[in-house]
């Protein structure tokens, strides 16, 4: 504004000159007035110190969390003052407003309060302060950044899976929920055999041991524990529609559902995650495994470009043979066809849920004829991929927009005992 | 707020389309027409699609219509000229103002909140029709003492010394303010922000 300002008070008096009009030099005075004004009231430098604090510093996703920023004025009176709290560009301000154009004497305070919202899942920065400082007539400015930062950890929100019959079908020799179909410690009744020393007096069957004047215990079918491997697509091309409404937001979701409910069935759950790096958690039981779980899903961005090839090296060294690999997929990778093939070879319980792109793409855009008929190739494709995956795993094509369990539910025990 | 810019810049195109319209037929006033056409269109595109970098353009082509049709066909008249000047002044200061304060006015905010902003907004639009008052009000002095004959104009070393004494002034304002803002004066972790 003031170099615009400066010029044309240059063209006034230039022009006035050369065509030697007195009127037009005159003219060249009200931008030099405004010039001049600011000038002798300069902005000051802004010397601001800020608090922030915020209702909750662990959130789930699209959940309220309020913040409250007080400002101070550590310097000089400032006069026209511009606050901005720096959000990240995924925040919704839903109440009141993180930016303000105040005056601030000496020593006053301003309070900003303001409610966000995060729709996606992320480990987020709040701050900096933002301050700039304006003369009179806003013609320069003073800047000033408050280095405040608060950490606000937006974790994906959990569905509930409870009605899922989802349970790895090898077994390990630790006590569990899983049916091992050997004989053991559990509830279901499995055969009846004669009596040894030692047997529990209340497992014995005595109608049995009745009518064969001999005696007979009851046995029962071990219920152990096994091991479920999740694999989650979070590669760059897995990465189709919005910041919000994506395979990859829906792949975590469905990811820390998926381990919540095996974890709850004292289940071993691993993770691996294909992202701009390949990381891992090994199996393991209980509570703290799904706090380590939900940690890396909640860090989960789209981006890099792993093979699927390196996954099945990383299951086949550092996760057991026999475990249940649950790969969370768009399957937009024509070329991991063989790679999951390979790992069903190798002994892997396979199962696939594939967030469909399709159905993301297709909520994105207008219905027009060219449109639809491309969706039906692309729907023709996707089913051949998956009538293809379907010989050696059970695949859940699933349209994000409803919800996992309805889904998982529709194809009954899951993955389908052999 | 947001009516305030959008007013003048209306009552600016109004202006310089009723001076145009006084200067009758000829093949000049079709230029200034053209000019001022060209100039109101591309106003009317940028506020239509939101194509920022096409205002000044279209402002920058009603100015120079506007110039053309007094300095070529119905001669420069000091107040009206003025008048003008300082209302284009004001539109680009008012849009500053719409900037940073519409989009507070827009959100929900708490009524004490909304008092501090008022308050703000109030001294800068006080400020800014002083600033408005002061810039007619003193060239007009400056006519006058010029006309009464206080000050020598009509020779030219006076008019050479003056023109000279202007452009310095103009430059001194103009690069005071990036002059005064040395490194040693900003606080710790500042850094320019965006200007916006």
């Amino acid at each position: 504004m003031s170099s615009g300002l400066a010029a044309l008070a240059l063209a006034c008096l230039v022009i006035g000159l050369a065509i030697r009009t007195w009127q037009i030099v005159l003219l060249a005075l009200p931008p030099i007035i405004f010039l001049a004004l600011g000038s002798l009231f300069p902005p000051a430098t802004p010397n601001i110190l800020g608090v922030r604090s915020l209702s909750r510093d662990r959130v789930a996703v699209s959940a309220d969390v309020d913040v409250e920023v007080v400002v101070r004025n550590e310097g000089p009176a400032l006069d026209l003052v511009e606050i901005l709290d720096v959000l990240p560009r995924s925040f919704i301000v839903v109440r009141g407003t993180n930016h303000a154009v105040v005056t601030m004497e000496a020593g006053a305070t301003v309070p900003l309060a303001y409610t966000v919202r995060s729709p996606i899942k992320g480990d987020f920065r709040l701050g900096p302060l933002r301050v700039r400082s304006l003369d009179p007539l806003a013609l320069g400015t003073e800047d000033a950044i408050v280095p405040l930062e608060s950490r606000l950890v937006v974790a994906p929100a959990m569905e509930d899976l409870r009605h899922v019959q989802l349970q790895p079908r090898h077994t390990r020799p630790w006590f569990g929920q899983v049916p091992s179909r050997r004989i053991g410690v559990g509830t279901d009744f499995w055969a009846v055999r004669e009596y040894v020393p030692g047997d529990d007096v209340r497992r014995m069957n005595w109608k049995v041991t009745a009518r064969f004047d001999r005696l007979y215990s009851n046995e029962y079918e071990g219920e152990r524990s096994g091991d479920v491997v999740i694999v989650v697509d979070a590669r760059r091309e897995a990465f189709v529609g919005t910041e919000s409404d994506n395979p990859v937001e829906h792949g975590v979701r469905a990811a820390l559902a998926i381990a919540e409910h095996v974890l709850a069935s004292k289940n071993r759950v691993g993770l691996i995650v294909q992202r701009d790096v390949l990381d891992w958690v090994p199996p393991a039981f209980g509570r703290k495994q799904l706090y380590r779980i939900l940690d890396h899903l909640t860090h989960v961005r789209p981006g890099g470009e792993w093979a699927f090839a390196h996954v099945a090296w990383v299951l086949s060294r550092f996760f057991p043979r026999d475990c249940l690999v649950v790969v969370i997929s768009p399957l937009q990778d024509r070329a991991s066809l063989s790679s999951l093939l390979g790992l069903a070879a190798r002994g892997f319980d396979l199962a696939i849920v594939s967030p469909s792109p399709l159905a993301i793409e297709w909520r994105l855009g207008n219905p027009r004829p060219e449109r639809v008929t491309a969706n039906r190739i692309l729907e023709m494709e996707r089913a051949n991929l998956i009538a293809q995956l379907r010989r050696v795993a059970q695949v859940v094509d699933w349209d994000p927009a409803t919800p996992l369990s309805l889904a998982l539910r529709r194809m009954g025990t899951w993955p389908r005992p052999t | 707020m947001r009516a305030a810019p959008l007013t003048t810049l209306a009552a600016l195109a109004l202006w310089a389309v009723s001076d145009a319209l006084v200067i009758g037929g000829g093949r000049g006033s079709v230029l200034v027409l053209e000019s001022l056409a060209f100039g109101i269109a591309a106003l009317v595109a940028a506020a239509a699609f939101r194509w920022t970098w096409v205002r000044p353009v279209g402002l920058g082509a009603v100015v120079i219509a506007y110039g053309a049709a007094h300095v070529f066909f119905l001669g420069v008249q000091l107040l009206p000229a003025l008048v003008f000047l300082v209302v284009l002044i004001c539109h680009v200061e008012l849009r500053i103002l719409e900037g940073r304060f519409a989009p507070l006015f827009e959100s929900a905010l708490a009524s004490t909140d909304l008092e501090r902003i008022q308050g703000a907004l109030g001294r800068a639009i006080l400020r800014l029709a002083f600033a408005a008052v002061l810039a007619v009000i003193v060239p007009m002095l400056a006519a006058n003492l010029a006309l009464s004959g206080v000050v020598p104009l009509t020779t030219v070393p006076t008019a050479l010394f003056l023109a000279g004494a202007l452009v310095v002034v103009v430059l001194a304002i103009a690069l005071l303010p990036r002059m005064e803002q040395k490194p040693s004066e900003r606080i710790p972790g500042s850094s320019p922000l965006h200007k916006g």
